[in-house]
């Protein structure tokens, strides 16, 4: 029985983000995601005591999803960056460190939230609305004539997650095999609607990166004592290929809510088996060769099959089921009776295949969008978190494909969007003023603390205790090492910006980020030949960053906005 | 606990409520971040919301909350107002008590006298608590007020046409209220949209805004992990559920909604499917399948293009909806089935027994079916053709967390609950004196403290068939109209009531508790009056017609059953007390008509106070005059809030006096902010204020039982006691 309660009450706070307490946390949080930060970034090891797997990474979907944060406001952080990854699974990092700069630079100016969110809000859209415009100066229209800058963009995305434990060269590989994969997904003949095709990450635990490699079609994972009682099936152009939904196994569906009773001698078993043999004869004589099914075929219409030279596979599983069907081009099959030869489909050729220890079918489509990345490396976790990279830098790829630029990475999009938004808040105040009614010392401290938010980020991308600087021409994100010389000759000390386009050769002056400048107006528009000599630039999603950008945003507002936290302490 | 106390105690409790709550209001109001013991975070500005999330325990804060509760289930808004000025009228009464208490001890008088005295006291007030808010505040509001309404409908003429500017700034200053500074003005747009986009004929609008108020959840789909800037409406249905099987067709394409699987089963339950031979079992599947097969067939020949299934089917049907071109939908969530039938009136496919006739007798037109994908989740866009005054659009909600998406979600929906009321004419009724050459009114009728108590009930029991809103909602199914004539002779006074009831079914739903409260309070005030009364005449019978000679009463047959329900046996009496008394009194009955608004801002508290003591200062009933200036100030407590941060001339001080200047010389009143809020909203507010404030006053003592709730004891645990 279970007894009804009386409610506790709840725990009520006013003011929460004054408190020391949220403070320390937020600060402790921000620790954390910051030093996982960019290619240098630091390795966090997360195990539960309790036991379980020791997973080792620096991405914030599996940094947060295993952090159990206490504090609501906390939590309100967490879930938000947690959804825009599972949005656009890039830029996590980047958007919770961004949030927790925010905050703590707004709380400490002790402005009225009102107007700190109204400016924030103000600042943000002037991002947005320069980031979008043609006039950028960080961003890149993406040439998909060329790989290069899809290349570029891939490579990004690997050498920032450094869990993977990948060398220079391992990384060239795997970068290629994604954007393969990514261009196998694309149908040849596309009308003006795209539906992209997927690709199906196969793992294969304990073997050697560069081994990974990607096949067109379809792999399905089979132990080599099966495969070893497999005849070899009859050579011709095409195989035809009947993939069934329903259960080959002979047991009986549902059979109402009723009950069915069964007279003394009527054997239900030979009916059904009849009614699987009847159908294997059907197959047979529609020269099916292949035949998939979801579930459990039965072992006599197994041999039955093997028989007539049929190939039989069961236990494909349902999530193979869409790629198979779209492979094959078959409907997939739920009737035991007659089967429509109109579900029947296709494939060019099948053949077994060995990687590393593990035998494959390997079903070679005649012309489909759905591919197989057959991913390596040597431990689970390293697997674990090369996956999910891979995931993310498809991911990437679709997006760029919907919105075809990308941004500068290596952080010298926020230094260039920061120079921009001072530059822009000194000299053209009066529009924000009028829009915000707020007085113009308000607005001074608003920008500064929302540009010294995107500063700071980029410090977090330097982990070494190496100085950061950025020049006065194009804004950009110099690095120089921690045990240099002097200050003074920095064309010597540096080499290239964050995200390699320019280099140290040209007349630039540079500054201290912590230093206070003058605000300048970084250089707009890039010089199309810069781009297309630079080779090796660090690239950013366009959509995944802007987005990322909106949401942090939008949550400090959001935090900054809480009067009350109403704990349930039931 | 003496009556005083709790009238503390409710002070303590409402100004602690307060605190929380007045960070909350108008649009210059922050954020609550609420946690739920599932570990889920929500954010709102809600005053229910939060009332609800706090788990009072305090007994008069939980009558409070109670009140506010069924308050916002008729309005749905108010809660954060109720809590302030609920507040400030306690403050209000306790200075109130705390002068007479002075003159009491002064006067000497025993303990346990002094006690009784001061709970009559309390009793007293309660009772002029609830003949202001009948009496006086209805003809305050219909007289001076009236002047100063607005109308968001652009002509107040019989085709009323919705003003759209007007309209919009009225949703402004709503979800300036409900939603977080950022995004207000995008969500108030957005909800503008939606508006204009559904509800294309002004016809209609009650039917709308009754099925967008039952089925909002299956309306709006909620995104998380993009920003709010990308919430959008789209238009037809969107479906929480996946293609089973999708088939894209073109043109004339219809759909059919089933409720049980297609594939015939062996058995239904109840009954024996008995098996004699290996042959029987096979051509019985045999039959199955071919059945299966036809019937897909018949519903591809009727162009039947989409199967909405309200369970999952089984594999058969799915491959034979696919090789026939018909896509399906499964699993359908009753609440979206009920919506789409509301909306294209289909009914469920029935599927006969036996018979080899396939008839597919429903179906429906839709325009258009396809996969919509939110966020890496697979939906089902439909698009319907409508049958009602509904045009289906659906609203997707966009924001970085659950808990943002979830406040956007409740306040567009009170928003919807906002404008229902809004759109209805609200009643008004109140008792005045005609000024009669030959007769003199008798003095009784304001200064005798039963006769007030008596025009109480008359009000009471009149009114309530007419406001009560639960009545209100049922639409034209209940929809009543009583009409009382009151005519004074020159000769004899005499009394005329006619009572009118228009209604097209008698069904009345007796769902209101408010009202059954009321009823039962009405009768029982009218009975201690009976007691009290020595007039044989008055028997109380209800059914007698002849109790007055000049009394004609036209009641219909329905009439029974609504004098049964609103308080029997009591407008007979009243009526004949008010014959015999022969006072000349007037019933008027007036509407606040649907679309009244007022400016924000506080505009409404400011007018009604400067009226209410107006009004007062011609009063010469001590009691009247009490409640009347202790609401009329209590109503200055809401501005004073709204005004707080504002600095110079928009100072709280500056923006009163200036009202005021312009009220006495009769100037039109020119309001500093822009956006407008319900004038029924916020007058029934005001009732149900207090109303509340009524019956927190009459409690003199509160009794803590330490047992468990009552509903947790079974048979077992009441043998125990």
């Amino acid at each position: 029985m279970s007894r009804l309660e009386a409610k506790k009450p709840s725990l009520c706070k006013s003011e929460p983000l004054t408190s020391e307490r949220v403070r320390t946390t937020l600060s402790a949080l921000k620790g954390i995601v910051a030093s996982c930060y960019g290619p240098s970034g630091r390795l966090k090891q997360l195990h539960n005591g309790l036991g379980g797997s020791v997973c080792t990474t620096s991405q914030s979907s599996t940094l947060l999803a295993n952090l159990s944060v206490s504090h609501p406001i906390l939590k309100i952080l967490t879930t938000s960056v947690q959804n825009h990854v599972s949005c656009f699974s890039d830029c996590g990092l980047f958007a919770a460190i961004l949030c927790c700069n925010l905050i703590e630079n707004v709380q400490r100016l002790g402005l009225t939230p009102a107007t700190a969110i109204k400016l924030n809000k103000h600042l943000l859209s002037l991002c947005t609305s320069y980031l979008k415009s043609e006039i950028c100066g960080c961003r890149i229209p993406v040439d998909f004539s060329s790989t290069q800058i899809l290349l570029c963009l891939v490579r990004s995305v690997l050498t920032s997650k450094p869990a993977c434990m990948l060398t220079r060269k391992e990384v060239d590989h795997i970068s290629t095999l994604i954007l393969r994969a990514f261009l196998l997904t694309i149908p040849e003949n596309a009308g003006d609607h795209i539906i992209l095709g997927n690709s199906i990450i196969v793992p294969l635990k304990g073997q050697r990166v560069v081994d990974s490699t990607v096949l067109p079609g379809i792999l399905i994972e089979m132990p080599e004592v099966r495969l070893m009682k497999i005849l070899p099936v009859k050579k011709s152009d095409s195989l035809k290929v009947a993939l069934f939904r329903v259960s080959l196994s002979g047991d009986l569906s549902d059979t109402g809510e009723g009950s069915v009773v069964v007279n003394f001698g009527v054997s239900l078993e030979n009916a059904v088996l009849d009614q699987l043999l009847n159908l294997g004869r059907q197959l047979v004589s529609d020269h099916v060769n292949l035949v998939l099914c979801q579930k459990v075929i039965h072992p006599s219409l197994k041999q039955f099959l093997g028989e007539h030279r049929v190939l039989a596979i069961d236990r494909v599983g349902a999530a193979l089921m869409e790629p198979l069907s779209k492979v094959t081009g078959t409907h997939p099959i739920g009737s035991l009776g007659s089967v429509s030869p109109s579900s029947y489909g296709s494939v060019k050729d099948l053949c077994t295949e060995k990687f590393g220890f593990k035998w494959f079918f390997h079903l070679i489509p005649n012309e489909a969008t759905v591919c197989s990345l057959l991913l390596c490396n040597r431990n689970g976790t390293a697997w674990d978190e090369l996956k999910l990279t891979c995931q993310t830098a498809l991911h990437v790829l679709q997006l760029t494909i919907k919105e075809p630029c990308v941004l500068l990475g290596g952080g010298c999009t926020e230094t260039h969007l920061a120079a921009y938004i001072r530059h822009k808040t000194f000299n053209d105040p009066e529009s924000i003023l009028k829009d915000c009614g707020c007085t113009p010392t308000e607005l001074q401290l608003i920008a500064e603390a929302f540009c010294s938010a995107l500063e700071s980020l980029t410090g977090s991308l330097e982990h070494d205790g190496g100085e950061i600087l950025t020049d006065m021409k194009y804004g950009h994100f110099w690095s120089v090492q921690a045990d240099s010389p002097s200050v003074g000759n920095w064309p010597d000390l540096l080499t290239r910006c964050g995200c390699g386009l320019y280099n140290s050769r040209e007349e630039l002056s540079w500054s201290f980020l912590k230093t206070a400048r003058h605000p300048f107006a970084p250089l707009p528009c890039l010089p199309h030949e810069a781009v297309g000599s630079a080779n090796n630039l660090t690239l950013d999603c366009f959509t995944a960053k802007l987005s990322g950008l909106q949401v942090a945003v939008e949550t400090a507002n959001l935090i900054l906005d809480l009067s009350y936290v109403i704990e349930d302490k039931n | 606990m003496a009556a005083e106390g709790a009238v503390k105690a409710a002070l303590q409790v409402a100004q602690a409520l307060e605190t929380i709550v007045s960070g909350c209001v108008g649009p210059e109001g922050r954020q609550v971040l609420c946690t739920k013991p599932t570990g889920e975070v929500l954010l709102s500005r809600d005053g229910g919301r939060l009332l609800a999330a706090l788990h009072l325990e305090h007994p008069l804060a939980r009558v409070m909350v109670a009140c506010i509760s069924s308050h916002l289930r008729k309005t749905g808004d108010g809660a954060k107002t109720f809590i302030i000025f609920l507040c400030h009228l306690l403050r209000g009464l306790e200075a109130v008590a705390d002068k007479e208490k002075d003159s009491l001890i002064s006067k000497n008088i025993q303990t346990h006298g002094r006690y009784w005295k001061t709970c009559c006291r309390w009793k007293f007030i309660s009772q002029a608590l609830l003949t202001f808010q009948t009496q006086i505040l209805d003809c305050v509001v219909d007289r001076y007020l009236r002047r100063h309404f607005l109308s968001i409908f652009s002509s107040p003429t019989k085709e009323r046409s919705l003003c759209r500017s007007s309209f919009k700034l009225l949703l402004e200053a709503y979800f300036g209220g409900r939603v977080g500074r950022n995004n207000h003005s995008f969500i108030s747009q957005l909800m503008c949209d939606y508006f204009f986009k559904c509800m294309a004929c002004e016809s209609g609008l009650e039917e709308a805004f009754e099925l967008v108020d039952d089925c909002f959840g299956e309306l709006s789909v909620g995104v998380t992990g993009l920003p709010v800037s990308d919430s959008r409406i789209l238009a037809g249905l969107v479906l929480h559920r996946d293609f089973s099987v999708y088939c894209p067709a073109g043109g004339d394409i219809r759909t059919a909604l089933v409720t049980e699987t297609i594939q015939p089963l062996f058995t239904t339950s109840g009954s024996e499917f008995i098996l004699n031979s290996e042959a029987q079992f096979q051509t019985s599947q045999l039959w199955i399948m071919e059945r299966t097969k036809a019937i897909m067939k018949s519903l591809q020949n009727h162009n039947v293009k989409l199967l909405l299934s309200s369970v999952k089917q089984p594999d058969l049907v799915i491959y034979y909806a696919e090789l026939n071109g018909v896509s399906v939908v499964e699993c359908l969530s009753s609440e979206e089935i009920s919506l789409i039938q509301r909306i294209t009136g289909l009914s469920p496919l029935v599927l006969p027994q036996a018979s080899s006739q396939y008839e597919i007798s429903s179906t429906a037109l839709v325009k258009f079916y396809k996969p919509l994908v939110l966020r890496s989740k697979r939906y089902v866009h439909l698009g319907l053709i409508s049958t009602c005054s509904f045009i289906p659009h659906c609203i997707v909600l966009c924001g970085p967390v659950q808990g943002l998406v979830e406040q956007h979600e409740a306040a567009l929906h009170g928003a919807f609950k906002m404008l229902r009321q809004l759109f209805k004419d609200l009643d008004l009724s109140y008792l005045t004196q005609t000024s009669d050459q030959n007769y003199v009114p008798s003095p009784l009728i304001y200064k005798n403290r039963e006769s007030n108590q008596l025009a109480d009930t008359v009000n009471g029991s009149i009114q309530r068939p007419h406001q009560d809103p639960v009545e209100k909602n049922e639409g034209e199914l209940a929809k009543t109209h009583t009409y009382l004539k009151v005519y004074s002779n020159s000769v004899v006074p005499s009394v005329e009531l006619e009572t009118h009831i228009f209604r097209s079914t008698p069904k009345v739903t007796p769902a209101g508790t408010q009202q059954t409260d009321e009823a039962l309070r009405c009768l029982s005030a009218n009975k201690t009056r009976i007691m009290d009364d020595h007039d044989l005449f008055i028997d109380g019978d209800p059914t007698t017609e002849s109790t007055a000679e000049n009394t004609r009463i036209e009641a219909s047959y329905e009439n029974v059953s609504i004098t049964k329900m609103g308080g029997k046996g009591s407008m007979l009496p009243v009526r004949c007390k008010s014959l015999e008394m022969g006072t000349s009194q007037s019933y008027c009955f007036s509407s606040i008509s649907a679309g009244c608004v007022l400016p924000v801002g506080g505009h409404f508290e400011i007018l009604l106070h400067y009226y209410l003591l107006n009004y007062v200062k011609k009063c010469q009933q001590s009691e009247a005059i009490m409640v009347g200036t202790i609401i009329a100030n209590a109503l200055l407590g809401i501005p004073k809030i709204l005004y707080k941060s504002k600095r110079g001339n928009q100072s709280f001080p500056q923006v009163y006096v200036r009202a005021l200047h312009t009220l006495q010389t009769n100037q039109p009143m020119v309001g500093s902010q822009t956006g407008l809020e319900s004038v029924s909203g916020k007058y029934q507010l005001l009732t149900s204020v207090l109303q509340c404030l009524a019956k927190i006053v009459t409690i003199d003592l509160v009794i803590s039982i330490k047992r468990q709730p009552q509903e947790v004891y079974d048979q077992e645990s009441e043998e125990e006691l």
